[in-house]
């Protein structure tokens, strides 16, 4: 395997378990505050019960987090030294801005987990939901860094040298707003329908009834608002793509030859070879509109650019192809919710609790999906159109070696993380509340 | 605004140096207990890096980011050469906090206990001695500087940097020095009847960091080490180690009586003063390489960058040091009120 190769299996890898960890970290304790809060509304100990389990899953979750994600904050510089060494001084606000609000979630963590029965109790819920937002604001301030690298200003690029550099401009690139937008919801959706379908599922064995619905419910409630409200983002999104990365774009669609009232296609076989995209259904001027907002705008093709300058089309149109269809499942399971409220008799259904433990692990598929568009979309470059991913890797040679290394300390992670997850829920189950 | 930068980074090396280094300290004095005495110090350690120990570990971060936008090329060098300590450091790191938060949040207490232990205490001892080796090697004088680094052979450009007998010496008086933070620390912390462990265990690390220490130098002084020859002809840097040594006398004294906070002062203090040393004797040229020395200050990012980010650090300082200091006092207060 050649080192770049190696050094971006590395990187993709411990993104795609980072992402999970992360997730979770940022989202879980919203979950964890909204029961908290009916305890102390309600007194009621089932709820007492859900918040502590809960929190005990945020730890976890925590520290598997802040731990890939020191050790992604060393790859970078690792794996990509050539890139750091210019691009770690421009993109380097949203990073120590990172670094202090994930300090002020460990902080407020610290208070949380220990805090029972010693701190005043509102003050105690507070650092609860501290953890919550200072979660979130790392969430987006990373992905600001992301932003730059698909959209990178804030400098000025001149044989060779990077002059001028304004921080906050290159913070607030032109892709910060709607990739964070589009992430956080994201976030919240896999998540809610992750944590309800663990709970949906211990309903549908008859286990704890009561606190398994009402953990469902917090759970479902987030992720299904989300679910619902991602479509808009998702629009912003593949408007913006549109404008500056038309490349990206039209490998998302396998879209090869440009056209007017360019039609979008969905599923499809991609064909590299002949340029086609088989047995797909297409919906004639749809991919002109959603991208330009008209059914007669120009769509550019892949061979109006360079051949060198392509990604891998057919990854990153299958990986587009999942998160929109998963996406769209989720809406409809997000409204489906909200019906059942009216209609109580579908909880005594098994089939409803079946459905949700089904979907437990599409959102993260949805998720993960969507980060190799965006990562994949953007090949050959690490910085869009300024510096491409072979000459940012580090000379050091056998990065294969430490990518086998990872994949077996990940996989015994995430099997581990698991593993303690049944536990905590087996030990949920025998509880007296 | 660079040197408020610059304090940041300092500070928070220090920071890291000291929390941190009781952090892991706390691993390796359980690594080298009795049967018995491991599962008090396991209690004692929860207890009181507990509510702490995520954040002792985020000092690094800082320390890193700070690095990698104000001082690029230092970092440039240091992820290239060093790649494969920090790549162990980094897997370290993984697993200790993993097995930390495994070993208390377990729903079900069994045997699976007894590797979470292990994975805690091995990787406590194995990330500071490589933590000290990065240190070393950036002084070792081994790093090779040159244009095309396809010119060297791999053992050259990435193993012999930090896999030589200086920076291993360096690597193990870390480990030493995390050692003898952590005892003292445990002294004030254990329950009444245990003081003695932490006592006799303070005394041997401290005769470790003495011995250590003192093969360090009279290794680097014996094969002529450029940073050892600058830290011996420095005036400062003597006053300072030798200030550092007589320290241990008030150190006794006040772990004898029971006095908890001076003793940790004292040990603190110590510490404080050795880096202190190490960092005034060569400073600004904070890499030392074979062919020169590569500064700090003269290899730094635009003066927009670093103003950006100074203002940044203390935004976050501001937000972040009271929060930190409410939470390490609420906790001891409270422990205070327990007793």
């Amino acid at each position: 395997m050649e080192n770049l190769d190696a050094a971006r299996l590395q990187m993709a890898f411990t993104l795609i378990f980072h992402i999970v960890f992360a997730c979770i970290g940022m989202v879980m304790p919203f979950f964890m505050v909204v029961s908290h809060y009916k305890w102390l509304k309600t007194r009621d100990q089932v709820y007492l019960t859900l918040t502590k389990s809960w929190q005990k899953g945020v730890a976890i979750f925590f520290v598997t987090g802040a731990v890939s994600g020191t050790a992604l904050s060393f790859e970078l510089g690792l794996l990509w030294p050539e890139f750091m060494k210019h691009a770690g001084p421009i993109i380097g606000m949203p990073f120590s801005l990172e670094g202090a609000a994930f300090f002020v979630e460990a902080i407020a963590l610290g208070f949380y987990l220990y805090g029972w029965g010693k701190l005043p109790e509102r003050f105690h819920w507070i650092t609860g939901i501290i953890i919550g937002l200072s979660g979130v604001a790392s969430g987006i301030l990373v992905v600001a860094a992301n932003g730059w690298m698909n959209a990178p200003t804030g400098f000025e690029y001149v044989d060779g040298k990077f002059l001028n550099i304004d921080p906050v401009q290159a913070m607030l690139n032109p892709a910060w707003f709607t990739q964070a937008l589009h992430m956080t919801l994201a976030a919240f959706t896999a998540t809610g329908f992750a944590v309800a379908g663990v709970h949906a599922y211990q309903v549908y064995r008859k286990r704890k009834v009561e606190l398994h619905k009402k953990a469902f419910k917090i759970a479902i409630t987030f992720g299904a608002i989300a679910a619902i409200l991602q479509p808009i983002s998702g629009d912003i999104s593949a408007k913006d793509i549109a404008e500056r990365q038309p490349v990206k774009l039209a490998a998302m669609e396998a879209h090869y030859d440009t056209k007017k009232g360019a039609p979008l296609y969905i599923g499809g076989i991609v064909d590299t070879e002949k340029q086609v995209v088989k047995y797909k259904i297409a919906i004639p001027r749809m991919l002109s509109f959603l991208a330009f907002s008209d059914f007669e705008a120009e769509v550019k093709g892949l061979n109006d650019f360079p051949e060198d300058e392509w990604p891998n089309v057919a990854m990153v149109h299958y990986a587009f192809q999942i998160m929109v269809g998963i996406g769209t499942l989720l809406l409809f399971a997000g409204i489906l919710y909200f019906i059942s409220l009216k209609k109580k008799k579908w909880f005594a259904s098994h089939k409803y609790w079946l459905l949700f433990v089904l979907l437990a692990p599409m959102g993260f598929i949805a998720l993960e999906a969507g980060w190799i568009v965006t990562e994949v979309g953007r090949q050959p470059w690490i910085i869009h159109k300024i510096m491409k991913t072979k000459d940012a890797v580090t000379p050091m040679p056998g990065i294969v070696f430490s990518f086998y290394t990872y994949i077996v300390v990940y996989f015994t992670l995430s099997f581990a993380v698991t593993w303690l997850m049944l536990r905590q829920i087996k030990v949920l189950n025998n509880s007296n509340h | 605004m660079l040197y408020v930068v610059l304090f940041f980074l300092i500070f928070s090396l220090y920071l890291y140096v000291v929390l941190g280094g009781a952090d892991y300290g706390a691993g390796i004095v359980e690594l080298f207990s009795s049967e018995e005495n491991q599962k008090i110090t396991k209690k004692t350690i929860y207890r009181v890096m507990g509510p702490v120990w995520e954040a002792n570990h985020i000092w690094i971060i800082i320390l890193i980011v700070i690095l990698w936008i104000a001082f690029p090329v230092y970092y440039n060098i240091m992820v290239v050469s060093l790649h494969i300590p920090l790549t162990i450091i980094l897997l370290g790191v993984t697993l200790r906090g993993v097995a930390f938060v495994f070993r208390h949040y377990d729903a079900i207490i069994d045997n699976s206990q007894k590797l979470y232990d292990n994975m805690f205490k091995i990787s406590s001892l194995i990330t500071p001695i490589f933590l000290g080796m990065v240190f070393g090697a950036l002084i070792s004088g081994e790093i090779r500087l040159v244009d095309d680094i396809s010119s060297l052979t791999f053992y050259e450009a990435f193993v012999q940097p930090w896999f030589n007998v200086f920076s291993i010496l360096v690597g193990l008086f870390f480990a030493a020095l995390c050692a003898f933070l952590s005892s003292v620390l445990l002294i004030g912390e254990s329950k009444e009847g245990n003081e003695n462990i932490y006592i006799r265990k303070s005394a041997i690390a401290t005769i470790i960091v003495f011995v250590v220490g003192l093969l360090t130098f009279g290794y680097g002084y014996i094969v002529k080490n450029v940073f050892v020859q600058e830290f011996m002809k420095n005036p400062i840097t003597i006053i300072s180690i030798v200030l550092s040594a007589f320290l241990l006398f008030p150190l006794w004294k006040t772990i004898k009586k029971g006095n908890t906070v001076w003793s940790r002062f004292f040990a603190g203090l110590q510490v404080f003063l050795i880096l202190s040393a190490v960092l005034i004797s060569h400073y600004p040229d904070i890499i030392i390489t074979q062919t020169g020395s590569v500064s700090l200050i003269e290899n730094i990012a635009p003066d927009s960058v670093i103003n950006v980010l100074g203002i940044s650090l203390i935004i976050g300082g501001t937000v972040i040091l009271p929060g930190l200091f409410h939470l390490l006092k609420s906790f001891k207060m409270i422990k205070i009120l327990e007793r």
